[in-house]
């Protein structure tokens, strides 16, 4: 073999074990979430409590709905509308919260700077860290659900698959905006104001427990600028038979969040990878 | 990369810390005003089964040469290559040729057992299955660790987690290791074993072993490849017994037989210029020789009439804090 063949064979050995090194695979997700299980199930009073912090505010909507029957804003059901937006609040907020939550407990124990040592691709991190909490968030959803079909919500499960393909979507607009907020955390070291400030707009611009017709013209507008909006009241129109009077139909609402995770999701990335590149120049990505 | 290649090599490296940009200053405040440059166009290179340990003061630039290593930071200018990767840019390659040992236990996940804190870092590396169970176990067992493997970490000791640590930096089977003062948080006589065990698993294995510490004896002890920073320069960069003929000046113990033999000692001594920092006590006279060209022989020749009175005398090795702290004094002084 000549020492020209040499030379390439080695390159290309070089490329593709560099390949390899920058391939996510389902393994690391795995380590990932397994890690969050056994983290969280170490305190069980805790997760618990937790839990029941989430799904009990539907017994305020019962009562509620005992009280205010029915609107034009809610539809002829409020309990059902307030259940579906409580559900899909609960998902969205997983998804939200999760990666921005996860990367600031890591550097507040330390353990951040042995994550970014690992030969895992940085902008693979946030959907692996982010995990769990999507699915504690779909956990607390379904419980929401089953609460409220057990104290009499009634729901059209005729959109049951629909209403997947927007929870699925709004789970993704939802990591992208935690990506952002990760960004912001990698220089800031904080990220809770930003996503406390978000969710609580969220939830209020998007109608979950009244319908955003309550709202006066101009919050509206802003409404249709949170993929929450679309997803929690797309839903309603999916599963219940008088959603009210503010209605978004399922085709609008998956248009929209596919165009909003396409955008989002890419800046998010390059934000969330502009940061990190930042932080490296700067030696501050594990200072506190 | 060929067998002669060095795992490490470092080509003129240079860091600059700037102050945040005024806008950064909005998102977290920060004390700097001013450009600090952590290293100033380092070289050294470390080759397969070489120790090479990293000395100097806080803010001396160590940190800042193992985080480029790992790519946690980046360099101004120069470069830093692993096992032929740029360190800049094929970070991801990089960081599976090294194992890396931070200075504090809490990078562990406390509430995971050793195995699983092993197994969570191994699939990040890329293993699985039947390969990634008998790597932990091989590696606990090298550490000394495979009767606690199902142990939580927070109920380990500081030195069991020093261990596990280092279990952790080996199980990838890396070519080079990065031990940022592996000792800082356990006792002496685990630092002695922690060090005694990382001597023969880079001898083993032939790995390229950076390694810093604090702790000067500890340093020493490794009889190793000395990188010796002050201030982002290189003071030193050898042989450790090397160091000590090119900087190392003796001490001489010389016990009299009566106190005022050895304060009229101590004026010759200082009179004579050959020694430095000459005391007494207790009928002892203390001093460190001038220079490495000045012999006992010199020191007896100046003691002049009451060399009668000496009845011992002993060559002490200085410790090497002593040596180094000269070093740094003299580098102020010019």
């Amino acid at each position: 073999m000549s020492a020209d063949t040499k030379d390439r064979s080695k390159a290309r050995g070089r490329r593709r074990k560099r390949r390899s090194a920058n391939r996510p695979t389902p393994s690391i997700a795995v380590a990932f979430l397994r890690m969050d299980i056994i983290e969280d199930i170490s305190y069980p009073m805790s997760l618990v409590l937790s839990e029941l912090g989430t799904v009990l505010p539907i017994l305020v909507s019962f009562f509620i709905g005992e009280l205010v029957g029915s609107t034009v804003a809610t539809g002829n059901d409020y309990f059902t509308f307030a259940v579906l937006g409580l559900a899909v609040t609960a998902v969205l907020q997983g998804a939200l919260g999760g990666f921005g939550g996860s990367l600031q407990r890591a550097l507040n124990r330390g353990t951040l700077e042995t994550l970014l040592v690992e030969p895992v691709p940085w902008t693979f991190l946030p959907f692996a860290m982010n995990l769990w909490r999507i699915m504690m968030g779909v956990l607390e959803g379904g419980l929401i659900l089953a609460l409220g079909a057990v104290l009499g919500a009634d729901y059209n499960l005729s959109g049951a698959g629909a209403f997947l393909v927007l929870l699925l979507l709004g789970v993704l607009a939802n990591t992208a905006i935690g990506i952002i907020s990760a960004a912001i955390l990698v220089l800031s070291k904080r990220s809770k104001p930003f996503l406390t400030l978000y969710g609580m707009a969220a939830s209020l611009l998007a109608g979950s427990v009244f319908g955003v017709s309550q709202l006066p013209d101009w919050l509206q507008t802003l409404s249709w600028a949170i993929p929450h909006t679309y997803v929690i009241n797309a839903s309603r129109a999916v599963l219940m038979d008088d959603p009210g009077s503010f209605v978004i139909p399922f085709d609008t609402a998956v248009l929209a969040l596919a165009i909003f995770n396409v955008v989002v999701m890419t800046l998010g990335l390059w934000l969330f990878s502009r940061s990190l590149e930042y932080g490296r120049k700067m030696g501050m990505l594990s200072g506190y | 990369m060929s067998a002669r290649d060095p795992s490490i090599a470092v080509k003129d490296l240079t860091k600059i810390y700037d102050p945040s940009p005024t806008w950064m200053k909005l998102l977290v405040r920060s004390n700097v005003t001013s450009s600090v440059v952590a290293l100033d166009g380092i070289n050294f290179e470390v080759g397969p089964g070489e120790i090479c340990a990293v000395v100097g003061p806080n803010g001396a630039g160590k940190t800042t040469t193992f985080r480029i290593l790992l790519g946690l930071t980046t360099p101004t200018s120069g470069t830093a290559t692993v096992t032929g990767y740029d360190a800049q840019h094929e970070s991801v390659a990089v960081r599976r040729m090294v194992g890396w040992m931070p200075g504090q236990d809490v990078s562990l996940l406390m509430r995971l057992t050793c195995t699983e804190n092993l197994r969570f870092h191994g699939r990040l590396q890329g293993l699985k299955g039947p390969d990634l169970k008998a790597r932990i176990a091989d590696a606990l067992a090298k550490v000394g660790l495979a009767h606690a493997a199902e142990y939580s970490v927070f109920a380990l000791s500081s030195g069991m987690r020093a261990r596990l640590q280092l279990a952790r930096a080996l199980v990838h089977s890396p070519k080079v290791l990065i031990l940022d003062e592996p000792t800082g948080a356990i006792d002496p006589v685990a630092a002695h074993e922690l060090l005694g065990l990382i001597i023969s698993i880079v001898e083993e294995e032939r790995l390229a072993c950076m390694i810093s510490s604090h702790r000067l004896e500890e340093i020493e002890a490794l009889h190793s490849h000395v990188v010796l920073l002050d201030k982002g320069r290189i003071r030193y960069d050898g042989d450790l017994d090397e160091l000590r003929t090119i900087a190392d000046r003796q001490q001489l113990d010389i016990r009299f037989a009566t106190n005022e033999g050895a304060r009229q000692a101590r004026k010759l001594i200082e009179a004579s210029g050959l020694g430095e920092s000459v005391s007494v006590e207790d009928a002892m006279v203390t001093t460190v020789l001038s220079s490495s060209d000045t012999t006992v022989g010199d020191v007896l020749a100046a003691l002049e009439s009451v060399v009668p009175e000496v009845v011992h005398l002993q060559e002490v090795q200085r410790p090497l804090r002593d040596v180094l702290a000269d070093m740094y004094r003299e580098d102020q002084q010019s």
